[in-house]
Formats: structure tokens, sequence, C-alpha cells
């Protein structure tokens, strides 16, 4: 034992000095990381208004590029009623009404997308392809869920990458780039699990608006029969892959709740605004 | 939190060379390892059983550069996966995200400066403990 312990100079204490040494190394990180989120880095760094002037700024752009190339609705009764419909999305789930914007464009697609800075795009057609307003409210809940839990920027910054977003904002790059953007905006679709997650939230918030999300479930079972008559005009479900599966997980997640409808509209008001985008 | 103390014998000059290099090793493989921190432990991992089979001084310095790399790896990887999930997937930069980088970063550079130091120190055959991984060398590094 003696000879043992001449050679072995790491006895119990040594153990035990090595153990309490690394736990307060543990400690030591842990607190300095405990101390340091009391500073409100977010706003130091300004993270959220550099964030808030690169999509100000996109927008901008894009919705310029847009508005050149396509044919804006500027009618009163058909902003008046998409307005009513998003005003009340948006005042039954605390989400601030003036920072969803929208604009409606004469095109047969159909299809609806969500653009930086809080920008909702609706194509006519989608407004004349929903029978009810509760299926256009479902879309455009969707839209709104991509708009409030970040997706639009993501999708940017995946597919364009954050450096050419910044080099667009700066204006160092082509208006091909802008339109290249704008494409993918319209015309690609999220992440399956972005997507999921957005048709989530579409439920609560149409749960919480008074809406029944079986209309919007209704809706996609509707355009997934109709798909294969219809596929050019369908740029929204083409976008929006497994609209069968969509409708069954969005009725398997409103099941529980019992909604009580109350139209946004009346129907006279949807009637007409149909009525009139249909001649268009 | 180093601490300079006499080595059981006195090493040679190829000894304190190889050794001062092994810290050498982490640090060039740190500044390339940065975005995917495995590398930096990897680096330091086949540098050690290249000079396995080389002299105590060596083999302990090796094992001390290879240890301190474990505690960078683990806050590394774990910042590393937290950016990853905020460009590519719903999380948003928040006061905890930041907090957690400016953490790492002091602790990155503290290892950093530590590494320079017992670098420059090693070559010149001088010998430096770290707290906590100069005890756990000596827990694993026989002579």
């Amino acid at each position: 034992m003696v000879v043992l312990r001449k050679f072995n100079p790491f006895n119990l204490q040594t153990m035990k000095k090595i153990i309490f040494q690394g736990l307060l190394l543990i400690v030591l990180f842990f607190s300095t990381w405990f101390v340091l989120q009391q500073i409100n880095w977010v706003t130091i760094l300004r993270i959220k208004q550099t964030t808030e002037k690169t999509e100000e700024k996109l927008d901008e752009l894009l919705w310029e590029t847009i508005k050149t190339t396509e044919d804006e609705n500027t009618n009163q009764l058909v902003l008046k009623s998409v307005d009513s419909l998003i005003t009340k999305i948006c005042n039954y789930n605390d989400i601030e009404r003036s920072k969803i914007k929208f604009n409606v464009i004469n095109k047969n697609e159909i299809n609806a997308f969500a653009m930086p800075n809080g920008r909702l795009v609706i194509y006519s057609g989608l407004i004349t392809a929903t029978e009810n307003q509760e299926e256009l409210a479902g879309v455009l809940c969707h839209e709104i869920a991509h708009i409030q839990l970040n997706h639009v920027m993501k999708k940017l910054i995946k597919e364009i990458g954050l450096s050419t977003l910044i080099s667009i904002t700066t204006g160092t790059k082509g208006s091909e780039l802008i339109k290249e953007t704008a494409k993918v905006l319209s015309s690609t679709s999220f992440d399956r699990s972005l997507e999921k997650e957005a048709d989530i939230k579409a439920v609560e918030y149409l749960t919480k608006a008074e809406i029944n999300p079986e209309h919007f479930a209704h809706f996609l079972y509707k355009i997934n029969e109709s798909e294969s008559e219809l596929i050019k005009y369908l740029t929204w479900i083409s976008t929006h892959p497994d609209s069968k599966k969509r409708a069954e997980y969005i009725i398997d997640h409103s099941k529980n709740n019992k909604v009580k409808n109350v139209p946004v509209l009346k129907d006279k008001t949807w009637n007409k605004l149909k009525e009139l985008l249909e001649n268009q | 939190m180093i601490q300079k103390t006499t080595f059981i014998y006195k090493p040679g000059e190829h000894e304190t060379e190889k050794a001062s290099n092994s810290y050498l090793m982490s640090l060039i493989t740190f500044i390339v390892g940065l975005p995917l921190p495995i590398i930096n432990l990897l680096a330091t991992f086949f540098f050690y059983i290249s000079n396995r089979k080389g002299t105590y001084f060596v083999r302990w310095h090796c094992m001390q550069a290879l240890l301190s790399q474990f505690s960078v790896l683990f806050v590394n990887s774990f910042g590393f996966w937290w950016t990853i999930s905020i460009i590519f997937y719903s999380e948003t930069v928040t006061n905890h995200y930041l907090a957690y980088m400016i953490t790492a970063i002091i602790f990155n550079l503290s290892e950093f400066i530590a590494t320079i130091y017992t670098a420059i120190q090693t070559r010149k055959g001088i010998h430096v403990q770290w707290w906590f991984y100069g005890n756990l060398t000596h827990l694993i590094c026989k002579p």
C-alpha cells in the first residue's frame, strides 16, 4: 500500500479537487451567461431596427416590381371586404393591424403570398375560387401566420442568401435579381415544416376569430380534387403541396374546438364581391 | 488559472518544440474549426495519437491541449446549432441567444490567449499547468 501511494500521488483529495474545479468552470460559464442575459442586447445591437429596415426596403423594392408587371385592383368594395376580414382576424388574435398590409391583383391564378414587412398579395382568382368568406379567411390566416412566424425572411435567406438580400436593399444588385426574389415569394413553397406550422397557427387564428376552420379544410379538399383540370391556375396549391393531407390535419386540429361561426361580411356583400371579380 | 510549475525532469529542445506544437495545432484548427467545432477536437486528437509514443513532457502537453478542446467543443457546438436553427428554422435572435454567443466568445477568447501563452512558455521549456485541465491531465497521463 505504501509503495502504491508513492507512485500514485492522486488520492481522493485530488479527485475531489478536480471535480470541484470542473463544477466551478461549469458554474462560471452559466453564471456569465445568466448575467449577460440581463442586458437587453437586442435593443443595444439594434437587431430589431436593422431587421425591420431591411424588410421595409425589400418590401418597397419588391412591391414596386410587382406593381409594374401586374394589374392592381383598386376597387373599394374589394379592398374594404378583404380589409374587414383581415381586421377581424387581427383584432381577435392581438395582431397589430397596422403591421399587415395587403394588395389585390387582378389575375386568374389561385394564389396568395406573403411578402417581407407584413404585406399580403392576394390574386382575384383566389377570391373567385373560394365558395364563401370563411374559405378566403382560412387562406388569409395561413398567410398572416407566415408573416407572424417570420417565415418570409427565413425563406428568402434560405433561397436567395442573406448577403444577396442585403445587397438588394443597398442598391448594389440589379432589377433582375429583384424580379427573381419576387418570383421566389410568389411561386415557390416554404419548407413542409413551416407550412404545417402556418396551417396550425391559421386554425388558431380562425378559431379565435369565430370562423370555422372546417371551411379552410374544405377549400383544400376541393382544390385537391380539381387539381388536374385547373393545374395551370392553381399556383397556391402547387406551392403548397399535399393539400389533402393538410386538410386532414386542419380538421384534426380543429375537431376539439366548437367554433361559433360569425360571418364578417353580409351575404349580399360577399356575392357582390364575387360577381364583380368574376366579371373582370 | 494558469500556473507555472516544475516538471519532473528538464525537457530537451526537441521535446519543448513538439509540446509547443500541440498548442499551435489547436490554435490553427481553432480558427479553421470555428464554424464546425468538431474539427478542433479531431485535429488535436490526431496530433495526440501521432505523439502518443513521445516523451512524457510531449504526451503531457498534447493531452492538456486535447482536454482543453472538450469544453469549447460543447460550448461551440451548442452555439453553432443554435445559429443554424435561427437561420433555417423558426428560432429568432433573442437576448438568451446573444448572451450565450457573447459568453461563448469570452470563453473562446480566454482559451485562445491561454493557448498562445502556453505555446510560448512550453517552447522555452517552462511547464505550464492549466486550472482543472492540468490536474485532469496528471490523472490521465502517466510517466
